[in-house]
């Protein structure tokens, strides 16, 4: 799976579902075509209720579209699977297994964990949690439990990586720690990475595309490039006039230019 | 010692022993007296039992007044040998043995008490009648006597307890899991659950000893269907409520659909398993005394009644004790195999 080019192609694609107490039905994403690939950072952003997160889910395999095909390199996507990793708001830890034997689960599943072992030891050292390598998670800091985490979902090297807000239940400081770990590991691998977030700031500050989308029904209403060299500031010109022009997208007018 | 922790340097590494001692006060030369008194009261309340024992003459007649001498004996000198080892730990620095004596001492104390206590209105006074309620000399005496039969109709009770607990137990795990994890399963075995489970586990005793060819055999049947019954329903609970969150995350790190159910769901349910493994203990425990009391042939239910039968009323007590004794040691290990399966939920400690 090393180093594998990928593109990602959504064609024409919606997800409805239907409530559970009345006879509705709820368009969570409408007709989305768009196509990405490998060394893309790619930000979903948008309020509540937008499909980012269904969007998200569509691609990891976890559901599937109503219609329209999602295709990795021309295949179909099928179940989830080691190639598309993926990361949770919550850690989603599995708290009977210590750092170690969760970061090794992927590996110990697929059958993979011998000759291994010393995959996961540098995976453990890349976070800096090796005093805690025997540790279960209910010792952990919920930015140490994002970490292991994170490399849990790397340790397979997918060509996909998929990042469900994964850094919304952090304090602000951990935060930005944590966004510039996952660029750190993105500009070396160079996959495709999706993340939904709400926060326009850390669409900008990580994506080398951001899609703004919006709800009722959920849709996207804009792709726009993000053509500014890493590290990013986040106080410069450019920055500031993206984010009001996502803003203002959205209909939360901010100032429009100075 | 030069290096304090001043606000510039990194504070040292220090054990948890060590951070105790930092933050704990010193103590006034009146409450250290206290604790050393506290320390040597079960001995001094050992020796108030001897005392009374040997110095309070006997109302009724006594045999082998020995017996029970020695055991108090025997205390008291346990006692000591443990005082003075973790005194000498101590001194070594370690504090942990003597911290656990010292939480337990007014225990004992109050242990040694109640015997001194007991005895008094049992072979002293003869206030509690003898010999309905038999002092402590007359119940050891029998023990020792009829050792033999006790230790057999022990480990009759202990051999159809394990055989009846965990053939249910066992059974109990496979139903429960696969009716968790099967909606389908769910519907053909929740009913029965349901009808069936109201019923208290006794009940069927009667009808076992009409019903069954072998007393043994159906007792094992009885102990089996109640911890069946408690394990299936726990541990059906807990591979239902398996957070959909840990089933998705193992999906996209390439688990299958078996290994979702042995390295996701049975492992995240192991805490209800557990506690419908203690309960089917605790309703196993009372199923094997009606049975034995009631029907089986054998075992320390069964003993208790028929020394009752014979007026042998130190005999039961003998049972009584010992009957507590294996109960208290097979919850002990039942909560010790707990602990340590569970051992990521005392996570916590930092």
């Amino acid at each position: 799976m090393e180093n594998q080019k990928v593109v990602l192609k959504l064609e024409d694609v919606s997800k409805s579902f239907a409530k559970v107490e009345t006879d509705e039905v709820t368009h969570a994403l409408t007709s989305v075509t768009t196509s990405m690939e490998s060394g893309e950072f790619i930000s979903l952003v948008g309020p509540s209720g937008c499909g980012k997160s269904t969007m998200l889910r569509l691609v990891a395999g976890l559901i599937k579209p109503t219609t329209g095909t999602l295709t990795v390199n021309g295949k179909e996507i099928g179940d989830p699977g080691p190639d598309r990793g993926m990361m949770f708001q919550k850690a989603t830890l599995f708290p009977w297994l210590t750092v170690y034997d969760n970061i090794a689960f992927s590996l110990r599943m697929q059958g993979k964990l011998k000759g291994n072992e010393d995959k996961v030891e540098n995976m453990i050292k890349v976070i800096g949690l090796e005093g805690f390598r025997d540790d279960y998670p209910g010792q952990l800091s919920g930015g140490m439990a994002q970490r292991v985490a994170l490399v849990r979902s790397l340790i397979n090297e997918p060509p996909i990586l998929l990042l469900d807000e994964p850094l919304g239940a952090l304090d602000a400081f951990t935060r930005m720690n944590m966004q510039d770990e996952i660029l750190k590991i993105w500009q070396e691998k160079q996959q495709l990475a999706i993340m939904v977030t709400h926060d326009v700031d850390e669409a900008i500050y990580m994506g080398t595309r951001v899609l703004v989308m919006d709800a009722h029904p959920g849709r996207v209403i804009a792709d726009i490039e993000i053509e500014q060299p890493f590290p990013r500031d986040r106080s410069s010109r450019e920055f500031v006039e993206y984010r009001n022009d996502i803003l203002n997208k959205l209909h939360f007018a901010g100032k429009k230019g100075e | 010692m030069s290096n304090t922790p001043t606000s510039a340097e990194q504070p040292q590494k220090l054990t948890r022993q060590q951070l105790k001692d930092l933050e704990r006060k010193e103590l006034t030369p009146i409450q250290r007296f206290f604790e050393l008194i506290i320390m040597i009261l079960p001995l001094a309340c050992g020796l108030i039992a001897i005392a009374e024992y040997l110095l309070i003459p006997d109302k009724g007649r006594n045999a082998n007044p020995g017996v029970y001498l020695t055991c108090l004996i025997i205390l008291v000198v346990a006692y000591n040998v443990w005082g003075w080892y973790t005194a000498y730990k101590r001194v070594k620095g370690d504090k942990t043995p003597y911290e656990k004596l010292r939480y337990k001492a007014p225990l004992f104390a109050a242990l040694f008490l109640l015997l001194a206590f007991y005895d008094y209105l049992t072979l002293k006074t003869g206030i509690l009648t003898q010999p309905f309620v038999p002092c402590l000399n007359f119940v050891l005496n029998a023990f020792w006597k009829d050792r033999t039969m006790i230790f057999e109709c022990t480990i009759h009770t202990l051999w159809l307890l394990f055989l009846g607990y965990f053939s249910g137990s066992a059974l109990g795990l496979v139903t429960g899991i696969t009716c968790g994890y099967s909606k389908r399963c769910r519907y053909w075995i929740d009913p029965i659950i349901k009808f069936l489970g109201p019923i208290p586990t006794s009940t069927w005793i009667p009808i076992m000893m009409v019903v069954a060819s072998s007393l043994f055999g159906g007792a094992v049947f009885i102990i089996a269907l109640g911890s069946w019954f408690a394990v299936t329903v726990a541990s059906m609970n807990g591979i239902a409520n398996v957070d959909q969150d840990y089933f998705e995350a193992a999906r996209t790190l390439g688990a299958s659909s078996r290994q979702l159910v042995f390295r996701v769901a049975i492992p995240h349910a192991m805490p209800s398993i557990f506690s419908g493994l203690t309960q089917a203990m605790s309703s196993s425990c009372t199923a094997i005394m009606i049975a034995e009391m009631l029907g089986v042939k054998s075992g320390l239910g069964w003993y208790m009644n028929w020394s009752k039968s014979w007026a042998s009323y130190d005999k039961m007590f003998a049972a009584l004790f010992v009957i507590c004794i294996i109960f208290t040691v097979v919850t002990k290990s039942l909560e010790a195999v707990k602990r340590y399966v569970l051992r990521w939920q005392n996570g916590g400690e930092k």
